[in-house]
């Protein structure tokens, strides 16, 4: 106990000593060091060498237990986000939206004004533009567009409000996948997942508070940041499990180890760390304690909760789940899953939607039809699913990539490519959201005839993190962290809300 | 030279309290000595140094005044009365010492001198303080009607209200835009301070426009300065309200160029303009839908939900903005009905209640019935039946319900029917045999069943 106490007293005079900045250190030298100097003429001993008291530090729960809850700025209208994100940015021109005139052009050199002092990662030249490569129809009865990429969606279309503007200012899959879930398109920041935990933390004991789900064969451009901590304390980062395989490696017992020894293990390993603890002060020695005492009871209820065969058969089949495999569809069940369990934060990564047609995977009309059948008919159950159970009041899901794709076919390198293709663009692209809090059926913002440029209703990334905030109870604006020296947000000095999207 | 002229102008504002705190403590001193004549000696000494300190403050003022660039116009009366302030401070000093040399002064009473004095001083300060804070200091924090009943113009900050019955007779300029102009501009363009000598607290002003001429090309809001520069860039130079002000909001923004677009007319209402009811729709009245009643309630005692806590129920404020708690039994699922009465002392502030997975039973409706402001209730993957749940009619606030998976009997459907604020059942996997979503009481209440399918199609198994 007196152990505990010392090494949270050690913790908050580390912390604040590293918000103590280059700044404060020039102020300290003029009265600082004078003072000292001072001091050993007039006293002849020093009387900063006396220990200052420190009964004045208190500790909330939060210190003692970092995923401890913490109630919002006002009525949270979800519990819990799902946000799936397409990593290599999805077509918003062949899924959701439709651009006629794009088709009457097709074929057409791109007229040089847009041309203009743009930047494009491949695109050479005069590109010529493309029209849409799927069939589009209204569906439901809000009449929002929907390609037939996407035949099982459209039955969920009118849950969905539509944010057909959406900017970014990056066009390389980095540094927009940093922006897009970092609010910052360099590396340092906390990802909204983290923000989410940190503010809100997390009901259920057992599991993590954010629990990061990847498919597609590889994990996003930008690496573990996007589900990073930042500046925050790395126990609000996201915790990575698996769909194939192990949920979290490592995660079963050893061989002839019994959990007993597990435990003693675990006790002991927590031991050494206090001891290294009391010698270093290092706080994120304490995340770790934490994490291995977390990992010990997830040990339980992770593989419990990870496990889908023990799923009925229709809502198997209803997400088109591949046991054994790791696929996009047996994570959106793991969603549900997750959600439903009280998980705060659910991070859903795909990747393979980077469609250059630079080979028969990347393009426009073949290697992203592909995809969004992955996708289709699992986006769909979630959301049936989540509604079955009364769950989708107060869950919000996230849908969108990192940029969009351009009206113009790609010719890398001023050449005629195999395969259709479409290279990065940051200027207009769709996202939607659905669940608790949202407009069903909405559609905000409008991209001009051929889908190059948002002309009414732009939503910059910032304005999709502010909204995904408020949805949570937060003030965008009042939600902040102090770190070198200044309060951070995660919209930082951006961000309005989309009250279109809000029901 | 230049910079004693300045650091000793700046001194003027601290040496200035050096007369004002003589004259004063001369003025009491006689009046408190005016029967004994005790410190007749004192007082004269008193107005001396009065008269030395104001003058050095008027020299002080003079050099401030001419080193940081304040128009004669503007210091001129504060100037002359502080020199006559000091003139002053020596004759009270001769009528006090009484000098024989300046004998004029014997024949005016003491008493009309010393008031004199302190108007003379007191207005004298207050010139001053208006140069320094600006001329509204003082009413600055009056609320407005006082304001108005003072004589000062004043700019309210007024709300725009409009609602769904009145927004068409709302008229668009004095209702709509002019509460904008009042918040969002009139900070810097009003007769107060006149920014670009623009005006924009009157019909005239604003048609006027400012140093830049016309801030407005009729029903041209592109050409318009009063909408196209609220549009630019925040770090565009012409942007405005200029960036570290309070910016108008999207809604706002689009409404000044509906204005602008429709001639901008001083007297028509909305309904006359036939103006689309989403450009309002921000500025209605927030229907609120929290998971807890609209009502404000005390806070529940920190040691019994320390109490809860400790039996692994999680207690957590909904937000920071209500004493309303979201009761939850996730990490709990061993809680029975027994349990439910630790309950009780927080039973006022519970809101939210999942119950959800635990061994609660159909005797817990008697309990739950305890809880006056229960608006969202969980009771999924439990045994009840749904036999007792009548009891919970006549809650006022019970919003949803959730018996997914829970052995719910379909007997107890049409209780749902009596209840009074219900909006949601979720009845998927219980004992009811149905599908999707019904309506009771003609669409108020919304019943899903759930079991939505996904029938296979061809193309999901297509690999192109």
């Amino acid at each position: 106990m007196m152990d505990n106490l010392e090494k949270l007293i050690q913790e908050k005079i580390n912390r604040d000593l590293q918000a103590k900045t280059r700044r404060h250190f020039i102020k300290n030298c003029a009265s600082g060091l004078g003072g000292l100097a001072l001091g050993s003429i007039f006293m002849g001993c020093d009387p900063l060498g006396v220990p200052k008291k420190r009964s004045n530090i208190t500790f909330s729960e939060r210190d003692l237990n970092p995923l401890a809850t913490l109630p919002p700025h006002f009525g949270p209208k979800v519990k819990s986000v799902i946000y799936l994100h397409m990593a290599g940015a999805p077509s918003q021109l062949e899924m959701f939206d439709y651009k006629p005139k794009l088709h009457e052009l097709h074929g057409q050199d791109c007229p040089q004004s847009l041309l203009e002092g743009r930047k494009f990662a491949f695109i050479k030249g005069t590109p010529k533009l493309m029209g849409p490569q799927a069939e589009f129809a209204q569906e439901g009865e809000s009449g929002n567009w929907v390609s037939n990429f996407l035949p099982h969606f459209k039955k969920v279309i009118d849950e969905v409000a539509f944010l057909k503007a959406v900017h970014t200012d990056q066009f390389n899959h980095g540094p927009a996948q940093l922006l897009m879930h970092t609010g910052s398109a360099r590396l340092g920041r906390p990802s909204i997942g983290a923000w989410a935990t940190y503010g809100l933390g997390s009901e259920n004991q057992n599991l993590p508070g954010f629990v990061v789900l990847t498919s597609g064969g590889n994990t996003p451009d930008a690496g573990k940041s996007v589900w990073g901590s930042g500046f925050l304390p790395s126990v609000y980062q996201g915790v990575q499990c698996r769909s194939k395989g192990d949920p979290v490696l490592y995660i079963e017992d050893p061989d002839g180890i019994s959990r007993n020894l597990k435990k003693s293990t675990i006790d002991a390993i927590n031991k050494i760390n206090k001891e290294e603890y009391r010698k270093y002060a290092d706080p994120e020695i304490l995340a770790r304690i934490n994490q291995y005492e977390m990992a010990y009871r997830m040990q339980i209820a992770v593989p419990e909760i990870m496990d889908i065969n023990n799923e009925p058969e229709n809502i198997k089949q209803m997400y088109g789940v591949e046991p054994g495999k790791e696929s996009f569809g047996n994570n959106c069940l793991l969603a549900r899953k997750l959600v439903e369990d009280g998980v705060r934060f659910v991070q859903l990564f795909d990747w393979g939607w980077d469609t250059h047609g630079n080979i028969r995977e990347g393009s426009i009309d073949m290697g992203l039809r592909n995809k969004c059948t992955q996708i289709d008919r699992p986006i769909t159950a979630l959301i049936l699913d989540l509604k079955q159970r009364g769950l989708l009041d107060e869950t919000l899901i996230v849908w969108g990539g990192e940029f969009g794709r351009t009206p113009m076919q790609e010719n890398r390198g001023n050449k005629e490519m195999q395969y259709k293709g479409r290279d990065h663009h940051g200027d207009a692209f769709t996202m939607w959201m659905a669940g608790g809090g949202i407009k069903k059926g909405a559609s905000h913002g409008q991209t001009d005839e051929i889908g190059f440029s948002g002309i009414e209703g732009r939503v910059s990334v910032h304005d999709v993190h502010a909204t995904i905030l408020h949805l949570l109870g937060f003030n965008h604006e009042q939600f902040t962290f102090d770190f070198q020296g200044r309060p951070y947000r995660l919209t930082d000095i951006e961000g309005e809300l989309i009250k279109e999207i809000l029901a | 030279m230049d910079v004693l002229k300045q650091l000793l102008g700046r001194l003027h504002p601290l040496l200035v309290h050096l007369p004002i705190g003589f004259i004063i403590l001369g003025l009491l001193l006689q009046w408190y000595d005016r029967k004994k004549a005790e410190y007749v000696k004192v007082i004269p000494l008193i107005y001396f140094w009065a008269g030395i300190s104001a003058v050095l403050a008027c020299i002080t003022g003079y050099l401030q005044y001419l080193g940081e660039g304040y128009t004669f116009d503007t210091v001129k009366l504060h100037l002359w009365s502080g020199i006559a302030t000091a003139l002053f401070s020596f004759l009270m000093y001769a009528k006090t010492k009484e000098l024989k040399t300046v004998d004029f002064l014997t024949k005016i009473p003491l008493l009309a001198l010393s008031i004199v004095f302190f108007i003379l001083i007191s207005v004298t300060g207050h010139q001053g303080g208006n140069i320094t804070h600006g001329e509204d200091y003082l009413i600055e924090p009056l609320p407005n009607s006082i304001k108005s009943a003072l004589g000062f113009e004043t700019y309210e900050e007024k709300e725009i209200v409009l609602n769904d019955e009145n927004w068409q007779d709302a008229m668009l300029y004095e209702d709509v835009i002019k509460p904008i102009i009042n918040n969002k501009c009139l900070s810097c363009h009003s007769p107060k301070k006149s920014k670009g000598d623009l005006l924009l607290h009157s019909e005239e002003g604003i048609l006027q426009g400012g140093e830049n001429g016309e801030i407005i090309v009729q029903e041209n809001p592109g050409e318009s300065q009063l909408f196209s520069r609220l549009v630019l860039p925040k770090d565009d130079e012409d942007h405005m309200p200029p960036k570290d002000k309070t910016q108008p909001s999207k809604e706002e923004i689009k409404l000044i160029e509906t204005w602008v677009a429709n001639g901008n007319p001083f007297d028509k209402s909305i309904g006359e303009l036939a103006l689309p009811k989403e450009l309002f729709l921000s500025f209605f009245p927030k229907k609120l839908d929290d998971d807890h009643p609209p009502i404000e309630i005390i806070a529940a005692s920190q040691d019994s939900i320390k109490k809860i806590e400790q039996m692994g129920v999680h207690v957590d404020l909904i937000s920071k903005a209500s004493n309303f708690l979201n009761v939850s039994c996730i990490n709990k699922p061993s809680f029975s009905n027994s349990d439910f009465k630790t309950l009780i002392p927080i039973g006022e502030q519970i809101a939210r209640l999942d119950l959800g997975g635990t061994q609660v039973t159909d005797s817990i409706f008697s309990k739950l019935a305890m809880l006056p402001n229960l608006t969202i209730l969980k009771l999924d993957n439990t045994s009840v039946t749904g036999q007792g749940i009548s009891l919970l009619e006549s809650q006022e606030h019970l919003k949803s319900i959730n018996l997914t998976s829970s052995k719910f009997e379909g007997q107890y459907l049409q209780v749902f029917s009596n209840f009074k604020k219900l909006k949601k059942v979720h009845l998927y996997k219980t004992n009811v045999d149905a599908n999707g979503v019904q309506s009771l009481n003609d669409g108020q209440i919304l019943i899903d069943y759930g079991n939505y399918q996904l029938p296979a199609i061809a193309s999901d198994s297509i690999v192109y």
